[in-house]
């Protein structure tokens, strides 16, 4: 993988390396970071794709572009784009509550 | 867009404005409340459609409704945002501020599309909340307490299913209420919240405190999330699989194109055969005079070559209109995503190049969903080379008289459909290319995201469908309509001068005729003659109008693609070579006016289409001089 700089991000969040593009089907993560700049983010943030939301993957697109679903939405990214949103796999203690 | 400013300014009826996200039913609402009487005009300078209608009230006094573009927020980032911003806040020269909003959302999805209340409750306006699809948002096990979330807001609520109809009269008794606020307070405070653009880490949080508005506005209103549309599920499990939705994407591309070849033909020959049979009706009747010859030759000639093309408009929007409705259009961008995105194009894209197969000035209109102003560009800027069905005639006209009727592989696949189906392919390499080159070049950017929304899978209103095919004929007709018309009347000008003692010129020495024979020397390395350039220069009208114009010069009296004589001449005057030649020169160049003025229109200067118009004809010239020496 990548080795990207560290822009903002949380230390608490040591497993923020995870990226959307690498989460398996029906896996929900929990969105840590966007690597993206702030006129590219834009657009995911306007559709509540924010730090500490909750997405999953649901399908995979014909191309092999992940189709994620979030707030009861379907979105359809660029797996280019996917790799950009870190993200952290939801414990099943942290789900629980 | 006078007319619709007479409708705000003449009266003293109250103005609200329709807000919502896209995929809200908000646009299905606007066209129930206000049925057909609605106006489409341009704002101003830019390229966003205003959609305003009438509604009338319970008391039987009139409102006029603005329908704002669905919108995901306020920042101005895209073009759409800002209009909404600058209609919301009253900026726009020649409308005034909303008297009242009504802000509607998708229920099913509520926490995604509740993002926009707070910056609309910002405005501080009487503002009515529709929930709609809320049939859909119970039947599929969810739930939403109205009047907590009324409470909560300090609006009023509306629960519609825009579908059925239900709840579009609690809408109407809303808008009676609403009154004419009082201007003489200054409202300059009322401004929606923008987010500051350059620093990166506000951005984030400004969108994060939203979010958790958000979510405290659907928790206190004990909003439970509806359970996953089996349905769509279902759809998506094939049209989003990996081998099926590749072939139901092709098969929907084969139905469209079948549609409008196939299936408009015959209504095409009936408008051509009901034009030419009034035009010959009005010879007859009319003394012959320069004013017949005008009305004939130039008037009735100019739109006929117009109104032939609708019928084929028509059957394209309506299927376009079925599969954006319906949702399946947003799977079809998908699937198309990723070979548009190695040519540098993105997924949106595709509506407007498959338009391009019917006509190129619907299709630049279309262009306008893809957000990205370069990728928006770089699309119109290809889209002419799409083979649009002005260029059949002349493709029908040249094969019929240079290449043989034989089989080449097998009965039905022969050598002319070979050559057609070459030309198409012609078409979609030059586009690609381009693309590609443009995006290396002038249109450089890195690569921006494509997030594409897959709303759920609806069954299309027949109503909104109507409205929208009215809509879409009209921008035609008056978009092409004027410039082919114009086009054509000049050109009959400069055929009746100058004037000889028994009236109109022959075609050799009138105006016309020079100019031919002025671009003859141009035009003679392709083997062409004056008369060649004649047709050239009138098929700047529309392509098709060479084929026309060649008849006239050649005197031969009905001036259809399969008559005999006029093939005849052209076999005398014209090599193989050259003729492939002025084939290929047709694939390219880009010989329609009414492009160029769309063009120019939608890039907001005249840079774009002299660029795209010089290189269009560059690349025909050279084209078709290379095609000439091989053959």
């Amino acid at each position: 993988m990548q080795v990207l700089p560290v822009v903002h991000h949380d230390p608490a969040d040591e497993v923020a390396e995870l990226r959307l593009g690498d989460v398996p089907l029906r896996q929900e993560v929990e969105l840590v970071w966007i690597d993206l700049p702030a006129h590219e983010a834009e657009p995911l943030l306007e559709r509540g794709v924010l730090p500490g939301c909750r997405i999953c993957p649901v399908r995979s697109s014909p191309g092999g572009d992940p189709i994620v679903s979030i707030d009861g939405s379907l979105l359809a990214l660029r797996r280019e784009t996917a790799d950009c949103l870190c993200v952290r796999i939801l414990s099943q203690l942290q789900e629980a509550s | 867009m006078a007319e619709s400013q007479a409708v705000l300014d003449g009266t003293l009826a109250p103005l609200v404005a329709l807000v919502g996200p896209p995929n809200s039913g908000k646009t299905t609402l606007f066209n129930q409340l206000t049925g057909l009487r609605q106006k489409v005009a341009n704002y101003p300078g830019v390229t966003v459609e205003k959609h305003i209608g009438r509604v009338s009230l319970n008391d039987g006094r009139k409102l006029d409704l603005v329908d704002l573009p669905g919108v995901h927020g306020f920042s101005a980032r895209t073009l759409d945002e800002r209009v909404t911003r600058d209609v919301l806040e009253g900026r726009l020269e020649g409308m005034k501020a909303p008297d009242a909003l009504v802000l509607i959302v998708d229920s099913t999805r509520l926490e995604n599309q509740l993002m926009l209340v707070e910056p609309v409750l910002e405005l501080e306006l009487p503002t009515l909340l529709v929930l709609n699809m809320s049939d859909e948002l119970d039947e599929r096990g969810g739930g939403v307490d109205d009047a907590a979330l009324a409470a909560r807001l300090g609006v009023d609520i509306v629960r519609t299913s825009a579908r059925t109809g239900e709840g579009v009269a609690d809408v109407r008794a809303y808008l009676t209420g609403v009154e004419p606020i009082d201007r003489s307070i200054p409202y300059a405070s009322r401004t929606l919240s923008n987010i500051p653009r350059t620093i990166e880490l506000p951005v984030v949080d400004a969108f994060a405190h939203r979010r958790k508005l958000v979510r405290e506005i659907v928790g206190d209103a004990h909003f439970v999330p509806p359970g996953p549309s089996k349905m769509s599920e279902r759809l998506d499990a094939v049209f989003l699989h990996r081998i099926f939705g590749p072939v139901v994407f092709l098969a929907v591309v084969v139905l469209v194109f079948q549609s409008i070849f196939t299936w408009a033909v015959p209504l095409m020959d009936g408008i051509e055969w009901m034009i030419e049979l009034s035009g010959t009706w009005l010879l007859a009747t009319l003394p012959d005079t320069w004013f017949r010859s005008l009305l004939v030759d130039g008037v009735w000639a100019g739109v006929g070559s117009v109104v032939v093309f609708l019928p084929q408009i028509l059957i394209l929007f309506l299927f376009l209109g079925i599969l954006e409705d319906s949702g399946y259009m947003a799977r079809a961008a998908v699937i198309a995503d990723r070979s548009m995105y190695r040519v540098g194009l993105q997924g949106r894209a595709f509506l407007p190049l498959l338009s391009g197969y019917a006509c190129a000035v619907p299709a630049i209109l279309a262009a306008r969903t893809i957000d990205d102003e370069r990728d928006r560009l770089a699309t119109i800027f290809v889209t002419p080379f799409m083979t649009c069905s002005a260029r059949l005639p002349v493709y029908a006209l040249l094969i019929a008289a240079f290449i043989p009727d034989e089989p080449l592989l097998g009965p039905i696949f022969g050598l002319r459909a070979a050559v057609l189906l070459g030309l198409y392919g012609l078409g979609i390499v030059a586009a690609v290319g381009t693309a590609f080159l443009l995006k290396r070049t002038l249109l450089k950017a890195r690569p921006t995201s494509f997030i594409m929304e897959l709303p759920p899978y609806r069954i299309p209103s027949l109503r909104t469908l109507g409205l929208r095919l009215l809509d879409r004929s009209r921008i035609f007709l008056r978009r092409a309509g004027r410039i082919i018309f114009a086009v054509t009347v000049v050109l009959w000008i400069l055929t009746q001068f100058p004037r000889t003692e028994a009236g109109a010129p022959d075609i050799e020495q009138s105006a016309l005729g020079t100019i031919g024979q002025v671009i003859e020397p141009a035009i003679a390395p392709l083997g062409l003659d004056w008369r060649f350039g004649v047709g050239l220069v009138s098929s700047l009208a529309a392509r098709e109008v060479i084929v026309g114009t060649l008849g006239t010069i050649y005197g031969v009296e009905t001036a259809d693609g399969d008559s005999l004589e006029l093939l005849d001449a052209l076999q005398r005057d014209l090599t193989l070579a050259s003729a492939m030649g002025l084939l290929v020169f047709f694939a390219f160049a880009l010989q329609c006016m009414s492009t160029v003025a769309v063009m120019r229109r939608e890039s907001g200067g005249w840079k774009w289409p002299i660029l795209q118009f010089s290189y269009m004809l560059f690349l025909g010239y050279v084209g078709a001089f290379i095609a000439y020496r091989i053959f």
